[in-house]
């Protein structure tokens, strides 16, 4: 009873403050930003421009091959206006340089067709045909988008000229370099020398608004928990209340929990304003819960210890700035595979952002969430017992 | 009802102490005054008895309750109306005396009606962020009220209030005072304590320099005085003579004789006087 009346009062303050909607604030923002602003297509805007130096049944042959197989299909004609623009080639064999300078505008028509994902039968890439290769090469350096033109000798051979933009990464010209070297028997040879683990049965990979979703619900949960708490506490420590409530007969233990419910109770909300619009029906929302409310206690019992060392939120802001930055940095890995030390993984945010983006995916191995999950319930219990044993000592003094 | 028993307290745990071999007792139904000015020590002591303060050195039983252990129940017989008011200031007064009254395990009293009590009558649904100094003060000690505590701490209560609303708040301790709740009243306010206390302590540097009640104070250490003002070659003089020096007694009756006396009072002195005389120190 006491502490549902200490949960509602801590609820009526949160309400009528700043830090309450922050957060909310942020989520609906993040949720508008997400549906309007961020192509839900990974690589989407992937958008190449074409030539096809062979005769029209080869040329058939090619694309029918795709299309049948349910790889690409057409799309309408695009039309594009050809500016004039000069710019320098350089072959990266022979260090050759070649200048092109076009002074003439002209309008080019421009066959479509689209690459459709193996899996999810969604647009992959955009590419656009052009009658020639200077065409090709004009829109490549007018748009910044990738150009390559396939030529067939009179033996039947193919050959591959790619015209990249320079900032392409290193593995992406090996992977064409590989592509076209060696023959395919080469390739499946090698590819067969791999192991490959699946991590899901039939797993269909988030689009580009649903890799958002994990971060945003691991860092609202975990930096706006800790922060968000400390921040209700020292503002409690600023008006004096802390002092009231210790010559009552409740707990500090009392106390404390129900600031950690209050923040619950906003990760709750500003992660359900977020994922329930982008991830629908995908994710089980059961173990969802249970782990974001895990995640929540945990990292709030954490912010609860950090503000027992300090009087005010400015003294505090040092070592509370570190730690968020700190535990933000799995993000970098989240988003940047390459980028994935194995000390990054003694991070808290680290399975819990990997653990988050299985769930929301909707292929959480039940046993594993399950063992994160009393791994954080427990992390969160002794950071509580911690935070309540040096409250007694400093929360009123 | 509190009894304290060679209380040390320091706050760097080093050998200066802010309480130093304090010793006292409180019997119920008594309001006791803890007097001194700032930075004497009397914040310390009674943080030590609310259990803000840890209790290092000595021995403390506050209600029957050994301050070596924690006993949160004994809070349920306890009030504190805090100097620095400590209210939540977006919840409406009714809501922070309602959300208070939840926090007790005893029958507590109407908050609409201790909010009347003190006169904030009809504020209680505003918030108390939009309250005056003086009605956040008022708010404090109404809260401190809410669980009809037997012992009630006050610290400072009627500072900062105008003139009627003081006198309220000095009814309400009186009214207490009859109903049998002990109070420990600390202050640098003597007129307050003279005015409220059965008996008072003078605590200067952290040591209690004597305890005893107001009139047996007076008596001990206060001289007679009579204050004569009177009317000699048409201006106006004002004098204040001992009537127990036979110089001043002989200054008096002349004074009556020979001029035209405009008033006449015998005087007390005060407790802040005898605060000074005691200990060579003023009150603030």
């Amino acid at each position: 009873m006491k502490m549902f009346s200490s949960y509602l009062k801590e609820m009526k303050i949160a309400s009528r403050g700043f830090y309450f909607y922050i957060e909310i604030l942020v989520a609906v923002i993040l949720l508008l930003v997400v549906l309007f602003a961020i192509n839900p297509e990974p690589d989407g805007k992937q958008v190449e421009y074409l030539y096809y130096d062979m005769s029209d049944e080869v040329f058939d042959y090619l694309v029918d091959k795709d299309i049948t197989e349910g790889r690409a299909r057409w799309i309408d004609d695009t039309e594009f206006e050809l500016n004039p623009i000069a710019f320098e080639l350089k072959n990266e064999d022979t260090g050759k340089v070649v200048s092109y300078d076009f002074k003439d505008s002209k309008t080019v028509t421009a066959r479509t067709f689209v690459g459709l994902r193996e899996k999810t039968g969604k647009i992959g890439k955009t590419a656009h045909i052009l009658d020639s290769e200077e065409d090709a090469l004009r829109l490549s350096f007018q748009n910044g988008n990738v150009a390559a033109t396939t030529t067939v000798n009179e033996e039947g051979d193919f050959s591959y000229r790619y015209f990249l933009q320079g900032y392409e990464t290193d593995r992406y010209s090996n992977m064409l370099y590989v592509l076209h070297t060696y023959s395919q028997d080469e390739i499946d040879a090698q590819m067969d020398t791999q192991v490959i683990r699946e991590t899901g049965a039939n797993t269909v990979p988030m689009d580009n608004q649903e890799a958002v979703v994990p971060i945003f619900v691991v860092i609202a949960g975990a930096l706006m928990g800790i922060f968000i708490i400390m921040a209700y506490v020292f503002l409690d420590k600023d008006e004096g209340v802390i002092k009231a409530f210790a010559v009552t007969p409740s707990s500090i233990w009392n106390y404390l929990v129900t600031k950690i419910f209050v923040v619950m109770t906003t990760v709750i909300i500003s992660s359900t304003i977020i994922v329930i619009p982008i991830m629908k029906l995908r994710p089980n929302y059961l173990l969802f819960y249970l782990f974001l409310l895990v995640t929540t206690f945990a990292f709030s019992s954490l912010g609860l210890l950090i503000s027992s060392f300090f009087d005010t939120i400015s003294k505090a802001f040092g070592v509370l700035y570190t730690i968020m930055i700190t535990l933000a940095l799995p993000a970098f890995s989240y988003y940047i595979s390459s980028f994935d030390p194995v000390w990054l993984r003694f991070f808290p945010t680290y399975p819990a952002l990997q653990v988050m983006k299985d769930l929301l995916m909707g292929q959480g191995d039940i046993a594993n969430v399950i063992l994160y999950s009393l791994v954080f319930l427990v992390s969160g219990i002794l950071l509580l017992a911690m935070a309540n044993s040096r409250f007694k000592k400093t929360l009123t003094v | 009802m509190i009894k304290v028993e060679n209380l040390y307290h320091s706050y760097n745990n080093n050998e200066k102490f802010q309480a130093k071999n304090v010793s006292f007792e409180i019997k119920e139904g008594e309001v006791f005054g803890f007097l001194g000015p700032s930075g004497a020590g009397k914040s310390t002591v009674q943080n030590i008895l609310t259990g803000l303060l840890p209790l290092q050195k000595g021995k403390v039983t506050v209600d029957g309750y050994d301050l070596k252990q924690v006993h949160n129940k004994r809070f349920n017989r306890i009030g504190v109306s805090f100097e620095q008011s400590n209210i939540y200031s977006k919840l409406t007064a009714l809501e922070n005396l309602k959300y208070y009254a939840d926090l007790f395990d005893v029958p507590t009293r109407d908050p609409e009606e201790l909010l009347k009590l003190v006169g904030l009558e009809g504020k209680g649904n505003d918030r108390a962020g939009s309250f005056s100094k003086g009605m956040k003060h008022r708010l404090t000690f109404a809260r401190s009220m809410i669980n009809n505590p037997k012992i009630w701490f006050l610290d400072e209560p009627t500072t900062g209030l105008d003139p009627a609303i003081a006198a309220t708040i000095k009814d309400i301790i009186r009214s207490e005072k009859a109903k049998g709740t002990t109070s420990f009243l600390t202050t640098h306010n003597m007129y307050i304590a003279d005015e409220l206390c059965d008996r008072v302590a003078f605590i200067i540097d952290g040591e209690i320099k004597l305890i005893d009640t107001p009139k047996n104070l007076k008596q001990q250490y206060g001289e007679k005085l009579v204050e004569i003002e009177y009317v000699k070659e048409g201006e106006i003089y004002k004098e204040t003579l001992k009537t127990v020096d036979d110089s001043d007694k002989e200054k008096i009756a002349n004074i009556i004789k020979s001029y035209e006396i405009k008033t006449m009072h015998s005087k007390e002195a005060t407790l802040e006087e005898i605060f000074i005389q005691v200990t060579g120190r003023g009150l603030i």
